[in-house]
């Protein structure tokens, strides 16, 4: 499929979208060849005035991507908000569950804004500690990680454009009932588990990455906390989702961010995901720069939040009701 | 390290600093005004025409004739109501009216009122209505743009329609809609769908199309088939493909907008960059010595951009503010008649205020990302200022 | 304490510092004394952070300051390292309170704990009753006053003067050389930069060392 122009990419916020994302770009393009020129040049004993000089233009690596990381984030919400609107175009779709698949792109693109945020994360803990060296002792480090993260973006940016210009407006597209609701037999949740065994696991996996948390077990609390990450999209899209619909066949990631449910997708997603990225990130750095797990406490919180949103619909639900959907 | 003291000494530098800064924020003003206007106009019409849209039926039946619409048997009503998920079938007799000394027309709508209505707000209009009072004779109910119309031409009660067999039919006005309903009602007439047959020289048996809603969206596209099935010479539009030609039409018109918008913006990007990269020798002394006095290059970076984020709020407040006046309060000359197009009936209109996360962080996002991205280069470049610079 | 060893300046094919080597103790007062071109006032520099060398050592209470990232170097400058310029290189359009809190703003101390500093700085320098006039206001004695206060507000041990006195009439500039006795007498390393005859005969304990041609001479 090539670009094409359509409607889609007439509407507001996929202008300012693709323009934003192309600026950041831009400006990444210009801190990935200055970062490229100082690797390769870097000799931290040296007096020349060419050291000097790379030392001065690594300030400029750190401010952009200082900047777009803030940016980055906002423009993820940005843009989930943008594909909900766009539900509107594409028919057939009620919430952006149709347009995330309305083409092949969609799903890839997703799952690769959310691996960037956490490889800019992990940079962000990593220059952290690299600015509080004397010696700026992790700099090639923080540099290839950059790099790397920088060709994610570049991919990103192609998928973003490839994203939008193939949403077809005239193909309808599955609805969040077709995609998430179970077909006769099929059992969507991992490992063959049912929904009891599923919030089993849920809930010792979340006391698994306290433990591990509070113990500081960096290795066993990444295993958990990704772990965790896995069961829990599962637990919030089969279990908790629907007791923030209310409605026990209603299974859907996307349709909490609506509205009508009070914009409380982005509240659970989001401290999910930030909680999570800010403990793995840090814990990486904890083993990799042999330095001690910080933020953890912040992380507690976050990731408690989280569990404590999507209980407390259930409970909510049931004090009212009475009863368990 | 953002205390009291860094607050109080950027302020004396943002106030030494105040021309070159002034002229940013001007010229910002300007750009924010035009594209804050364009989009809060956009938002606001397509929120009214989606709540004009809400009320309208779920499906439209006509009968085609060489690809267009044509008048539509009656008896075809009875066919849908047989088909299961269907609900609120109601013919409709609707069409257009010159009124040949302006040139201008109205929109005459017929309504069968001993029927169910499929139209939400022509339900609300009946339901407001008192019925008995106004079917004792030939009455009928106007949109604004129509009273102020037939005022002007001295038409103050009712009104002489000259019908296609030739004759004066003299309808009175019942009631005033209200501008709520605005942007469809503006041009309306309803009245009793003979009456509006007679105006509008239908027979007895025809109408000019069949509305009829489905009340689960899961059925649409069943019913859209089954329907479509009925006659070769059937066709049927659904509520969803008007409201996506709408959302298409405002998109195209904004969206066509921006993008020339987006020339100017580069000439803005450009005139920002050149002039923060204009350091004059007078503020490299000044940064060195603050970074001789013991300030990293991190401590005047924060500096910096505390004051580009300052310039780049105002300018955000001030743009934003003074579109909004210009297009709530002041119903946005000019601009509107672009959005609009050029109008049959001169409308009383009020925009809507909708100003919500989607308008507003898409002009943040507009606006705040090229401008600090043209000025970081050039704030960088100060802020590592030799501190040589100051011995000099 | 600063020490300096093996320490060479070049620019281009030029050779402004020739294998420099100093010891300066803690509370010494050192004057380096050389005609403009000697090269005291790069060597000052190079001392100040402000200027790199081309090779060689130099630890300020054992910290490598040329080789130092930013942040580190500018906290060290900052905390240990107090500078009184030729021109005295005051905000014109500041206040003398305001000129003296500036090196203040970045360390993130409480603004009360700013202010209480900044009186002490006033009051050394006695400078305090002119506190709100406009440095442009000011007389070329009282700036070098408020310049000293800038200098003394964090309370750093190394006091750094380049021709201090170069912009002074004679009266002041012995007033300035009894702020000096003071602050030696406080423990203070002072090094000062200056070719005026005033300071070869300082009455506190003090070692001059002449510089020609970016040397020093034994």
């Amino acid at each position: 499929m090539g670009l094409f122009v359509n409607e889609i990419l007439f509407s507001n916020q996929v202008i300012v979208y693709l323009l934003s994302e192309s600026i950041l770009f831009a400006l990444l393009l210009v801190a990935f060849f200055v970062s490229l020129k100082i690797v390769l040049k870097w000799d931290f004993e040296s007096f020349s005035p060419a050291q000097f000089k790379l030392e001065q233009q690594a300030y400029l690596v750190t401010t952009i991507i200082l900047f777009v990381f803030a940016i980055k984030f906002f423009l993820t919400l940005y843009f989930t908000f943008t594909i909900d609107v766009l539900s509107l175009l594409v028919p057939g779709a009620m919430c952006s569950a149709g347009v995330i698949t309305a083409n092949s792109y969609g799903s890839p693109l997703l799952v690769l804004k959310l691996l960037i945020l956490f490889g800019l994360t992990l940079w962000l803990y990593v220059n952290f500690y690299d600015v509080r060296t004397k010696n700026y002792q992790w700099f090639k480090e923080k540099s290839f990680l950059f790099m790397g993260i920088f060709l994610l973006i570049v991919v990103e940016l192609g998928l973003d454009f490839f994203y939008f210009s193939n949403i077809d407006t005239h193909l309808p597209v599955s609805c969040c009932s077709a995609l998430f609701g179970q077909l006769e037999g099929a059992n969507p949740l991992p490992f063959g588990l049912d929904i009891k065994m599923l919030l089993i696991l849920f809930y010792l996996l979340f006391v698994m990455v306290i433990l591990t948390l509070v113990s500081k077990q960096s290795v066993l609390y990444i295993v958990s906390n990704i772990l965790f990450l896995y069961v829990a999209y599962f637990a919030v899209v089969y279990f908790f989702g629907t007791y923030i619909y209310e409605l026990p066949t209603h299974k859907c990631p996307f349709c909490m961010l609506q509205k009508e449910y009070y914009y409380v997708g982005y509240l659970v997603w989001s401290s999910l995901l930030l909680g999570s990225y800010m403990g793995i990130s840090s814990a990486i750095t904890s083993l990799w720069l042999k330095k001690e797990f910080k933020s953890y406490k912040m992380v507690m919180g976050l990731l408690g939040f989280f569990v404590l949103i999507c209980t407390g619909y259930v409970v909510v639900f049931y004090g009212g009701n009475g009863v368990f959907l | 390290m953002l205390n009291n003291a860094f607050f109080h000494f950027f302020t004396l530098q943002l106030f030494k600093e105040r021309g070159k800064h002034i002229a940013v924020v001007l010229l910002s003003v300007v750009i924010l005004f035009l594209l804050s206007s364009v989009l809060f106009l956009s938002s606001s019409i397509r929120h009214s025409l989606n709540q004009t849209l809400s009320v309208q039926p779920d499906f439209v039946v006509s009968k085609t004739l060489g690809g267009e619409s044509t008048t539509t048997p009656l008896e075809w009503s009875d066919e849908l109501v047989d088909i299961y998920g269907v609900s609120e079938v109601s013919p409709r007799v609707y069409g257009r009216y010159f009124a040949k000394s302006k040139e201008k027309f109205f929109l005459i709508v017929g309504v069968d009122f001993l029927e169910e209505q499929s139209h939400q707000e022509l339900k609300k209009i009946m339901e407001t209505t008192e019925l008995k009072g106004f079917l004792n004779g030939d009455k009928m109910l106007v949109g604004e743009g129509v009273k102020n119309y037939l005022s002007q031409n001295f038409y103050e009660d009712d009104y002489n329609f000259l019908t296609p067999k030739g004759e004066f039919k003299k309808v009175a006005i019942f009631k005033t809609l209200s501008a709520k309903s605005n942007f469809i009602a503006n041009d309306m007439m309803i009245m009793p769908i003979d009456l509006a047959r007679t105006i509008l020289g239908y027979g007895e048996e025809e109408v000019r199309d069949i509305t009829f809603n489905v009340p689960n969206p899961d059925e649409w596209e069943m019913v859209a088939d089954k329907v479509s099935a009925l006659h070769f010479n059937l066709s049927v539009t659904s509520k969803k493909e008007v409201e996506k030609a709408y959302e298409n039409l405002y998109n195209y018109k904004g969206g066509f907008f921006l993008i020339l918008f987006l020339v100017l913006l580069t000439t803005f990007v450009l005139i920002l960059y050149q002039r923060y990269s204009m350091v004059y020798s007078s503020e490299r002394r000044n940064i060195g010595l603050l970074r001789a006095l013991g300030w990293g290059i991190n401590d005047v970076l924060k500096l910096k951009f505390l004051e580009t984020i300052s310039v780049l709020l105002i300018s955000f407040v001030l743009g934003v503010v003074l579109a909004y006046v210009y297009v709530f309060v002041f119903d946005a000359p000019l601009l509107s008649s672009i959005f609009l197009g050029a109008e049959n009936i001169e409308r009383n209109l009020g925009f809507v205020p909708v100003v919500d996360f989607s308008v507003l962080s898409s002009i943040f996002l507009i606006y705040a990302v090229p401008f600090i991205a043209s000025v970081l280069i050039p704030v960088w470049r100060v802020a590592v200022t030799d501190p040589k610079e100051a011995m000099l | 304490m600063i020490v300096i060893e093996n320490l060479y300046k070049k620019f281009g094919e030029v050779t402004i510092l020739n294998n420099i080597n100093l010891h300066i103790k803690q509370g010494e007062t050192v004057i380096l004394k050389g005609v403009s071109g000697s090269g005291k006032t790069t060597l000052l520099s190079i001392m100040a952070g402000l200027d790199k060398p081309s090779s060689g050592k130099i630890l300020i209470d054992a910290e490598p300051i040329s080789k130092l990232p930013d942040a580190f170097a500018s906290k060290l400058r900052a905390k240990k390292i107090g500078m009184i310029f030729q021109h005295f290189n005051l905000f014109e359009h500041l206040s003398v309170e305001e000129n003296v809190m500036i090196p203040l703003v970045p360390s993130g101390l409480k603004q009360n704990v700013i202010r209480e500093k900044v009186k002490n700085a006033l009051d050394l320098a006695n400078i305090s009753h002119k506190k709100s006039m406009l440095a442009s206001r000011l007389s070329g004695g009282e700036k070098q006053r408020t310049a000293i206060a800038r200098a003394l507000v964090a309370n750093p041990n190394i006091i750094l003067c380049d021709e201090p006195t170069a912009n002074l009439d004679k009266e002041n500039s012995l007033m300035f050389i009894e702020i000096l006795k003071e602050l030696h007498g406080q423990g203070k390393t002072i090094v000062v930069a200056t070719h005026d005859p005033l300071f070869e005969y300082l009455s506190f304990e003090n070692k001059v060392i002449p510089m020609v041609d970016g040397a020093i001479c034994e």
